[in-house]
């Protein structure tokens, strides 16, 4: 007899039966219904013979000699393991007991004698279907675990390679403290840190809408145009421009990116902020122990056109103590056994009774923890401490080779006009020229503090004419900086000079580096002993630009200002 | 056809079992033998449990068969063994018997008809 | 979640009203709720008075929705918020594509 596979509905069929009358009979019946049968005349055959032949169903007679049809029924089932192999208890439905005890060894369903040929075919229908269910829905857990142990995998291998570029960054840093799960990557959360040359931190903190892959996705772009904008000097609006173009090119409409990005100027002692959709970030002051809300004030990155997408970030002073602190919204949704969530509330009351500002961090992490009632891992939270402590590791770029590495006797001259000026921030730009020279490479960050610190000179207080008087206090913080977005925006004429000359000498070398502007000019003397005074806030900087270059002399007329750096042969 | 054999479950074993019949009601008969055997023996060592499982496998043969009296006094005999009462049983198991008897010939003229029907 | 449209009497405006957790779940029907409309409609109103929470990819529909509606030149306002919600809708700044009201 052909083997009949079950895709007809034919199946193969044993049977137990001690009676040879009942067993032919039954036999017969099940043949003529086209299945295969196998028969056996005691439990222990029919032990055997499943072992043998994986039947897909049995016929058991609960009482035979030898092993009778409990026993058998227990070890079948057993030997059939997750399949679901149905026993039908041929019985007489008058014996409760019998039944209880079919149904304990495994027993599916019962035939009673006299055999009646329909009920038996309707049955052996029945259970082919039930068997069938089982089979598939056996088949689709095994495909949805080995789809879950592949994408488990695929997870591993993104997270090694995203955790190779997150982990370039300074997030180790003494002053930082965060809370990110393993596989926040897959939450969409994104937590990045790095230094700019010129020894400002950048922070960026971003929640991509969804999860899983496609909330994965869109951080990879971001951390690289992160990492590497930031380490040429790029600036946070720069930065947010370029982020905020490639995540409106490559994300579909509808997926988008919060984010809080944050730089930290501990030399100028300012904190610059840009939150566009995430919950409100806080810096606590360490004068009052207040807190300032840096609140969402724009659209989340990748909504809109960069035409239309506001760079604009919000300027606060800091002071060394000062505290910022960043979370994502799963911090506040946080949720209890009730299904109530953490909230701002408890989160602002917790902040306005912290009395021990360096427990802050570990008191929210607890408070989330006692309310949660386990750790919760899908919230991402950040606290930087505002300190003065020198930066051990600012990053160092790679640079290729070009015929200026071996030259080191040249000159070059730039002036950028108004247009320009509104739109371009010449600073990378002559950074990298610069590190072009070996002998400079060393005094990167002194370089590029210098160079902002001459350049906003230059722009801020000679083309744009703004009184840095004005910076003397926080409210006046803010409206310098409004005024300063507002004058660029308006700006049609200016210019600022770069003139950039090396000169070999022996075997190390030195830059003469010479900054002029449009603008009127100032009274330099007094404004060198103006800043003399230990409580002014803003200023010019021209003590720091002293500190750090070799040479510095300022043109009378305040409209011109000449700087030197010189390096050995060992540098 | 009689009170001893259901007509109707007769034409179905023979409708189901096609020249296989004859086949059927020799297998009955040679395994009834067996069957009063068992029940003997239990009986003879007065083992009530033996005799409840003996009747109550002959009861399912006989209803499958046709055989509603005989199988009736399976029935009782296997009442008697599960109550352990088996006082009454020795005229039950002789009245079985002669039942059996009567069946035995009955099946073999069933079984004559049919041949001849066939040929 | 339950999400249904209704065509204003003129044609004019579809009114899209959306009931409980306004979030992933609801991905599918709430586009349907615009998409499989016979008529086109030169106004949207998302009725919010029913939902108690909305998630961001909650945001990310009411994108694709003004995404469907024209973009820039889609005319869509977001009424009868909670207080909730709309905190939601003010921290991603969203007054800046939708009229909330």
């Amino acid at each position: 007899m052909p083997e009949l596979k079950g895709d007809k509905g034919f199946i193969t069929v044993l049977l137990a039966e001690d009676g040879p009358a009942d067993r032919m009979l039954l036999a017969t019946l099940v043949a003529r219904l086209g299945h295969r049968v196998l028969t056996a005349a005691n439990g222990l055959e029919a032990v055997a013979l499943f072992e043998q032949e994986r039947p897909q169903l049995v016929l058991m007679d609960a009482l035979m000699p030898v092993m009778d049809g409990f026993e058998a029924a227990r070890r079948i089932k057993r030997l059939a393991g997750e399949e679901l192999v149905p026993i039908i208890f041929l019985t007489s439905l008058s014996e409760g007991e019998a039944l209880v005890q079919s149904i304990e060894a495994g027993g599916d369903d019962f035939l009673s004698k006299p055999y009646n040929p329909l009920i038996l075919e309707a049955k052996i229908k029945a259970m082919n279907r039930l068997r069938r269910l089982q089979a598939t829905v056996l088949e689709q857990r095994d495909l949805i675990a080995r789809h879950n142990g592949h994408l488990l995998t695929e997870q591993r291998v993104a997270k090694a390679v995203f955790d190779k570029i997150t982990h370039s960054g300074c997030l180790g840093a003494a002053n930082i403290r965060y809370l990110q799960s393993p596989y926040a990557l897959f939450n969409g959360d994104l937590l990045l840190a790095a230094y700019k040359p010129s020894g400002e931190m950048h922070v960026l903190l971003g929640d991509f809408t969804g999860h899983g892959l496609p909330a994965a996705i869109g951080a990879m772009p971001v951390a690289d145009a992160f990492y590497s904008m930031t380490a040429r000097g790029y600036s946070p609006s720069e930065i947010l421009c370029e982020l905020n173009a490639k995540l409106k090119r490559i994300l579909p409409v509808g997926m988008f990116c919060c984010a809080t990005l944050l730089s930290v100027d501990t030399q100028r002692r300012l904190l610059e902020v840009w939150n566009g959709g995430l919950p409100a970030g806080y810096l606590r002051r360490v004068a009052d122990g207040h807190y300032v809300e840096l609140a969402s004030r724009h659209l989340p990155l990748g909504v809109l056109e960069n035409d239309a997408f506001d760079t604009s970030c919000d300027v606060h002073p800091l002071a060394v103590g000062d505290r910022v602190l960043l979370l994502s919204d799963g911090v506040l949704e946080v949720s209890n056994a009730t299904g109530e969530t953490f909230g701002e509330e408890r989160l602002r009351t917790l902040l306005r009774e912290c009395d021990e500002p360096a427990r802050l961090f570990a008191q929210i992490q607890n408070a989330l923890a006692d309310f949660h009632g386990e750790a919760h891992d899908d919230a991402s939270m950040l606290e930087i401490l505002v300190s003065d402590e020198p930066i051990s590791a600012l990053p160092m770029q790679e640079y290729g080779k070009s015929w200026l590495i071996s030259s080191q006797d040249w000159s070059a001259s730039f002036e950028f006009r108004a247009q320009t000026l509104k739109s371009f921030n010449p600073l990378p730009f002559l950074l990298q020229l610069l590190m072009e020279v070996r002998g400079l490479r060393p005094r990167s960050g002194e370089l590029y503090t210098v160079l902002a610190e001459l350049y906003s000179n230059a722009l801020e207080h000679g083309v744009m004419g703004l009184n840095s008087a004005l910076k003397q206090d926080a409210a006046g913080f803010s409206e310098y900086y409004r005024q300063r977005d507002q004058r660029l925006s308006e700006l049609d004429a200016g210019f600022v000079r770069f003139h950039l000359q090396i000169v070999p000498n022996g075997e190390g070398g030195r830059l003469l580096l010479r900054v002029e502007d449009s603008g009127e000019g100032f009274a330099v003397a007094e404004e060198l002993a103006r800043q003399q005074s230990p409580t002014s806030l803003g200023g010019r900087g021209m003590r720091l630009i002293c500190r750090l270059a070799d040479e510095c002399t300022w043109d009378e007329d305040g409209r011109g200002v000449s700087v030197e750096f010189c390096w050995n042969a060992g540098a | 056809m009689s009170e001893h054999l259901d007509s109707a479950i007769l034409s179905s074993l023979q409708e189901i079992m096609g020249e296989e019949y004859p086949v059927l009601l020799d297998t009955f008969l040679a395994d009834s033998e067996e069957r009063v055997r068992l029940l003997r023996e239990a009986l003879g060592q007065s083992d009530a449990q033996a005799l409840r499982q003996a009747a109550h496998s002959f009861k399912g043969s006989c209803s499958n068969m046709g055989a509603p009296l005989l199988a009736g006094l399976c029935r009782s005999l296997e009442e008697a063994g599960r109550r352990g009462q088996l006082d009454g049983c020795e005229a039950q198991l002789e009245h079985l018997e002669r039942e059996l008897a009567i069946v035995r010939i009955m099946f073999r003229s069933e079984r004559q008809r049919f041949v001849i029907g066939r040929s | 979640m339950t999400i249904s449209a209704q065509l204003s009497a003129d044609g004019q405006e579809l009114i899209i009203s959306v009931e409980g957790r306004f979030d992933f779940s609801a991905h599918q029907d709430f586009r349907n709720a615009y998409e499989r409309v016979d008529a086109s409609p030169k106004r949207y109103r998302v009725d919010l008075s029913n939902a108690n929470y909305l998630d961001s990819s909650a945001l990310g529909m009411l994108l694709l929705l003004r995404d469907h509606a024209g973009g820039d030149n889609a005319r869509i306002s977001l009424v009868n918020c909670r207080p909730d919600v709309r905190k939601i809708l003010a921290i991603s700044n969203f007054e800046q594509l939708f009229e909330i009201a």
